[in-house]
């Protein structure tokens, strides 16, 4: 019986059961080595990297991004894009924050609304994406301009100031930790897992990837490609109102106004370092978590060894360059064999 | 696969009528206006002027808003124009081919020039022409990212926003140059009378920059045998391919081009602000936002093979002088929030009629 | 045992396309537990009469009737539901899902509100094991398969659908000879479920060792169904060419004169290989090759755009090696592509664009000012010269006919007349008048001295316009065709009858 597969692959996992390819792609592995060869050098060459005082901060500040990087990872595989998320967290936040100060609402009620803010900022990029049947990169910026002026509306040219101290919960200071991990990683982990479940083992979430490699196609098999487009922008608001808050509780009792800004691309580099494909079709969760860890790495470690804090910037740009460039490599030599 | 063209396919008559005998007169109108989006710009920018110069004279203006707001404010349109042209002829080529470095390769150059012209002491001719260099070496990198290695534009230019930027902010220690040449440049910035006294002033940077600009890339895009090439690759690659047209260097070409408008912005801006700022193009939502928006606005599809010089020349003018009129609307912060929402509508209007009109008369699957 | 009711009844379709008629009288009955072939020239309307039952066409009129029961299906939803699958040749699959998930996508099982993986899995290994492929390819994202077995997933997939009826497009035609031999049993085992199998195929030769009866079209008429056991394949061929006879037909003897094209032991890998050829000055030769010959991929290495790993192409005495289009241009190479629309057309540029767009530089003034007057006039002298209806060379091309677009995507090969000039398909999806006009170009063209190398699967075009006929099979060229070739010979000898290999 010949054998008709064009490239040798093992069979990998269980026979019995294991209906789907493996879990873990090889972009995540190496990006695990990599993070653990950058976390040893970076607690070789700096004072006290590789601490509790230092890891905490780290796992806080990078929940955020991993938090929208989640939701993004949708989108993109579905092949959209949303640029707006920085604006939006902004407005996810302002509102909490004058909920919060100005109307005393208790935090978890506080929460609510920022995620139902989230959620209907999402549901108009969804809506306007789908039935404009523009490209989302074009419509996403134009919103992102819109809700950015909603916020600075409700801002008012202020900052907020007095915002409880009970939001420390999702913080990074002490009260955030659960067993010396901030609960905000904890959250993003539940987050994650399920997000991951979700596109792995049930069929809406198979049809994301349906719709990113062949959007006609999907169609044609009966896929709700309208409806299965929209969720990801939605989920993508609704994280976003927990990373609002988050981002919130990560910085001081006054919010200001830049509270978010350059998320979205932050965000986006996660996703993509993670081995997730900017057109669509293919990528994990996964991914994006230990993306988002790895941009904050770099973030974090260039304070720490002292150097511009700018530089952080350049190092993300270039593990953008190589992971893509990586991905896009491997996908040219499993075509070459095929 | 040679089965593609064998799968026997219905014999293709569908004919799109040349004519349209029963076409009223308002719906030819609407197929002109949609179509010619140029005449729909001038149309609303006319409109939008009445209505300015109207309120102003009503006095609902917190300041006059009439000819010599709009020579004076044309000092804005020159980068932003550029800038938008540097857009479209990216955005040309197809496949959702976008540039998202444009302000940091402007922050960038903006630091390079400094430091030619304000530390180096190089003779200011000589560092426009390497303003420009930097910027075409820079955009050359997305090129060959984009063209030569396949990566998706958005990414490659994504990855070069950071990487320039962080490298103009940590080139000089994140200082400004405001060395005494650099500060003498804002004569640049200067109104000229060039009309006679009795006309409005023109920013000298339009007649410097702007115009000369706008002519080149009117040529190249137009005259030019490259224009030609973006034309045909944004229409259908594949046919482009098949012509015998160079795909990859016809992109690397656009995205190079790109680079060079924006280095040249980056003096421009060093004269207006008679400083090199490392945040040049990056303060803010950055200045591809805006460029952006200005593109999309004047017509050009973002899938490609669409978009014309003079419909990006009064978009640009359109959302200047729409900024201007804002700002005295709405005085003092409100100003620059509104400015926000009207540049975030007009992306999101324009591009939801880009989308339509394409699908309705230019049969675009 | 004979089931009386068939599987499939349609009656009296007739469906056309604007001023074309692709199928003008349609009658096809298949019983359930049989396999039908259905024949006919490109052109025919098999396809469109496939698309009929596969719900993607509607009919003008005619009944379509399942075990019995009258149907109408509005969309390709309606006729899956109808127990019809369709496996077309390109396999329509999302490549970076499994197997299994393609099998199942849109149908999935399900148990509490999740995907039932393991029963789904356990339906998926019963497939595969139908299909003759390992149970551990359920788990294969199917970009890694080899496009044969892509083609297998899809046919599986159909089953999945616990079809009554499969419809099989040219399914061998990007086969080897062992992977049919597998698809056969695979058939037959399907055959033996009681599943009424529709096989479409130019491969006649195959046919006879598959099908129980046949089915022939001809001008969009199907013109009477024959049991197998009673034809043979040369019988079939005339059934489907009619005694039509291309009376007007050019053949001249040229075989005295320069050659100016040779293709010598041509080859690249599976795509084609030991390919012989030569072409004489102001000759029309056609390679004329079915779906799956190899034919397409020839030209690509005359244009370019795949390189041949041994072997020699000679232009004028000299070897070339063409790297890409432009440099098949640069070598005096012209090329019209097979897809009009897809690597023909700038489909919204303005017809002068089209016209233009393969010779951008010789319009440019010094290579710096791209001169429109020019253009336009040489737009102008195109549209007269071939006859383009059309009000101005400023429209855009998308609003002419398929015979005039196609003639305005010639136009942009002639704007500078090459040494030979390659035209794939030429005629396809182009109406009557148009095709014959494209003829006329092409036979003018070799007055002129034009050496032309006409890449088609359309036998009365080949016959038609070629002075020597060369027929493509299995990837390399067989059979040559001179002046006395009829449309019997030449459709047999390349849909497999061994005993016309000796033909002249």
């Amino acid at each position: 019986m010949t054998d008709l597969l064009t490239r040798d692959r093992p069979a990998a996992g269980k026979r019995r059961g294991r209906v789907l390819p493996r879990a873990l792609s090889t972009q995540e592995v190496v990006l695990i080595g990599v993070l653990v060869v950058l976390w040893i050098l970076l607690g070789v060459f700096t004072p006290n990297f590789l601490s509790a005082q230092s890891i905490q901060p780290l796992l806080a500040s990078a929940a955020p991004i991993a938090l929208i990087g989640v939701g993004m990872t949708a989108v993109i595989v579905t092949a959209g894009i949303d640029i707006s998320v920085a604006s939006m967290l902004m407005v996810c936040a302002v509102v909490m924050a004058k909920l919060m100060v100005d109307s005393s609402w208790p935090v978890p009620l506080a929460l609510l609304a920022g995620v139902v803010v989230g959620g209907l900022c999402g549901l108009l990029n969804g809506l306007l994406i789908t039935i404009g049947g523009v490209h989302p990169i074009i419509i996403t910026f134009g919103t992102s301009n819109i809700f950015m002026f909603i916020g600075w509306r409700i801002f008012d040219s202020k900052v907020v100031n007095g915002i409880p101290t009970s939001v420390a919960w999702f913080g990074r200071g002490a009260d955030g930790r659960f067993l010396g991990v901030p609960h905000s990683f904890l959250l993003v982990i539940v987050v994650a897992a399920a997000l991951w479940w979700y596109m792995r083992y049930t069929a809406g979430g198979r049809h994301f990837y349906a719709i990113g490699n062949d959007q006609h196609a999907a169609r044609l098999v009966g896929i709700r490609v309208q409806k299965r487009t929209i969720i990801p922008y939605v989920l993508t608001g609704l994280l976003v109102g927990v990373a609002a808050l988050v981002a919130t509780a990560n910085g001081t009792q006054t919010l200001a106004q830049s509270v978010g800004q350059g998320i979205e691309l932050q965000a986006i580099a996660a996703v993509v370092i993670g081995g997730t494909s900017i057109v669509g079709g293919r990528g994990s969760v996964l991914g994006t978590l230990l993306g988002a860890l790895l941009v904050q790495t770099v973030e974090s470690g260039v304070i720490q060894l002292g150097w511009a804090p700018q530089l952080a910037k350049f190092f993300v740009g270039i593990a953008i360059i190589i992971a893509v460039g990586a991905d896009l490599l491997q996908q040219r030599l499993t075509r070459r064999a095929s | 696969m040679s089965g593609k063209h064998a799968q026997a396919l219905a014999p293709d008559t569908t004919l799109i009528a040349q004519t349209r005998p029963d076409e009223t007169r308002a719906a030819a109108l609407m197929r002109t206006l949609l179509t010619r989006r140029e005449l729909m710009l001038v149309v609303l920018l006319v409109i939008m002027l009445v209505v300015l110069f109207g309120l102003s004279g009503a006095g609902v203006t917190s300041g006059p808003y009439n000819g010599v707001t709009l020579a004076s404010n044309l000092i804005n349109v020159v980068p932003l124009a550029m800038l938008a042209l540097a857009e479209m002829i990216v955005i040309l080529t197809g496949r959702g081919a976008i540039d998202l470095s444009v302000g940091s390769i402007v922050s960038l150059v903006s630091m390079a020039f400094g430091y030619m012209y304000g530390i180096w002491g190089m003779p200011l001719w000589a560092s426009i022409i390497g303003a420009v260099l930097v910027g075409a070496v820079l955009g050359s990198v997305n090129g060959a990212l984009v063209a030569f290695l396949g990566f998706p534009p958005l990414i490659a230019t994504l990855a070069t926003y950071y990487a320039y930027w962080s490298l103009a902010i940590v080139v000089n220690d994140q200082q400004p140059i405001s060395s005494p040449e650099i500060q003498a440049l804002y004569d640049t910035a200067r109104s000229l009378p060039i009309f006679g006294e009795s006309f409005p002033r023109i920013p000298a940077g339009v007649f410097l920059f702007l115009i000369p600009t706008v002519v080149v890339v009117w040529y190249l895009v137009s005259r030019h045998p490259l224009g030609r090439r973006l034309y045909a690759v944004g229409t259908n690659d594949v046919a482009a391919k098949w012509a015998g047209i160079d795909l990859a260097r016809t992109r690397f070409t656009a995205f190079a081009l790109s680079g060079a408008i924006s280095g040249l912005v980056a003096v421009v801006t060093v004269g207006q602000f008679a400083s090199a700022r490392p945040d040049a193009g990056n303060a803010g939502s950055g200045m591809a936002l805006p460029a952006i928006t200005i593109a999309v606005l004047a017509g050009v599809a973002i899938t490609g093979g669409i978009g014309r010089v003079s419909g990006v020349v009064i978009a640009a003018l359109l959302v200047t002088w729409l900024n201007a009129g804002i700002l005295l609307l709405f005085p003092g912060n409100h100003g620059t929030q509104y400015q926000l929402l009207a540049l975030g509508v007009l992306l999101v209007g324009a591009a939801l009629l880009n989308g339509y009109t394409n699908r309705k008369y230019h049969i675009i699957n | 045992m004979i089931d009386a009711t068939p599987r499939v009844r349609l009656t009296g379709i007739a469906k056309r396309f604007g001023a074309v008629r692709a199928i003008r009288h349609a009658d096809l009955e298949v019983l359930p537990g049989s396999v039908h072939a259905l024949v006919g020239e490109n052109g025919a309307g098999k396809s469109t009469l496939i698309k009929v039952l596969a719900g993607a066409e509607v009919s003008d009129s005619g009944a379509v009737e399942i075990d019995g029961e009258r149907r109408t299906f509005s969309s390709t939803a309606d006729a899956i539901e109808a127990g019809i699958a369709t496996v077309y040749q390109e396999p329509q699959l999302f490549g970076e899902l499994t197997v299994a998930e393609n099998i199942f996508i849109g149908r999935e099982r399900r148990r509490r509100g999740t995907v039932d993986w393991r029963r789904q899995h356990g339906e998926v290994a019963e497939l595969l094991e139908l299909m003759g492929l390992p149970e551990r390819y359920a788990t294969v994202p199917v970009d890694d398969l080899s496009i044969a077995t892509k083609q297998q997933v899809s046919i599986a997939k159909a089953l999945a659908q616990d079809a009554g009826v499969l419809i099989l497009d040219e399914p061998s035609a990007i086969l080897t000879d062992a992977e049919i031999a597998v698809l056969f049993g695979v058939v037959r085992r399907l055959k033996e479920r009681g599943v009424a199998i529709i096989y479409i195929s130019h491969r006649l030769d195959e046919l006879f060792l598959i099908a129980d009866r046949v089915t022939v079209m001809r001008d969009g008429e199907t013109t009477g169904t024959h049991e197998m056991a009673d034809m043979t394949v040369r019988s079939i061929a005339e059934a489907m060419v009619g005694g039509l006879d291309v009376a007007e037909n050019r053949r001249r003897d040229l075989s005295a004169s320069e050659r100016v094209l040779r293709l010598e032991g041509l080859t690249r890998g599976d795509d084609f290989h030991d390919v012989d050829l030569d072409i004489g000055e102001g000759e029309v030769v056609a390679l004329y090759g079915l779906v799956g010959s190899g034919s397409s991929e020839i030209s690509a290495a005359l244009w370019g755009m795949k390189r041949a790993t041994s072997g020699r192409i000679l232009l004028d005495g000299e070897p070339i090696v063409p790297r890409s289009p432009r440099h098949a241009q640069k070598l005096g190479i012209g090329l019209l592509p097979a897809d009009r629309k897809g690597q023909g057309m700038f489909g919204f540029q303005s017809i002068a664009f089209n016209v233009t767009a393969g010779r951008i530089a010789k319009f440019a003034r010094a290579g710096l000012w791209f001169d429109g007057g020019k253009e336009r006039s040489v737009a102008r002298d195109m549209i007269d010269r071939l006859a383009i209806k059309t009000r101005g060379e400023k429209y855009p091309i998308a609003s002419l006919s398929g015979g005039n677009a196609q003639k305005v995507v010639l136009a942009r090969q002639l704007v500078i007349v090459p040494r030979v000039l390659v035209l794939e398909e030429p005629s396809q999806g182009v109406d009557i008048r148009a095709k014959e006009e494209i003829h006329t170009i092409v036979s003018e063209l070799s007055d002129q001295g034009v050496t032309v190398l006409v890449v088609t699967s359309d036998l009365p075009e080949a016959l038609r316009i070629a002075d020597r006929i060369v027929v493509v099979r299995g990837g390399t060229t067989t059979t040559e065709f001179g002046p006395t070739a009829t449309q019997v010979d030449v459709l047999a000898a390349a849909a497999g009858d061994a005993r016309t290999e000796d033909h002249e």
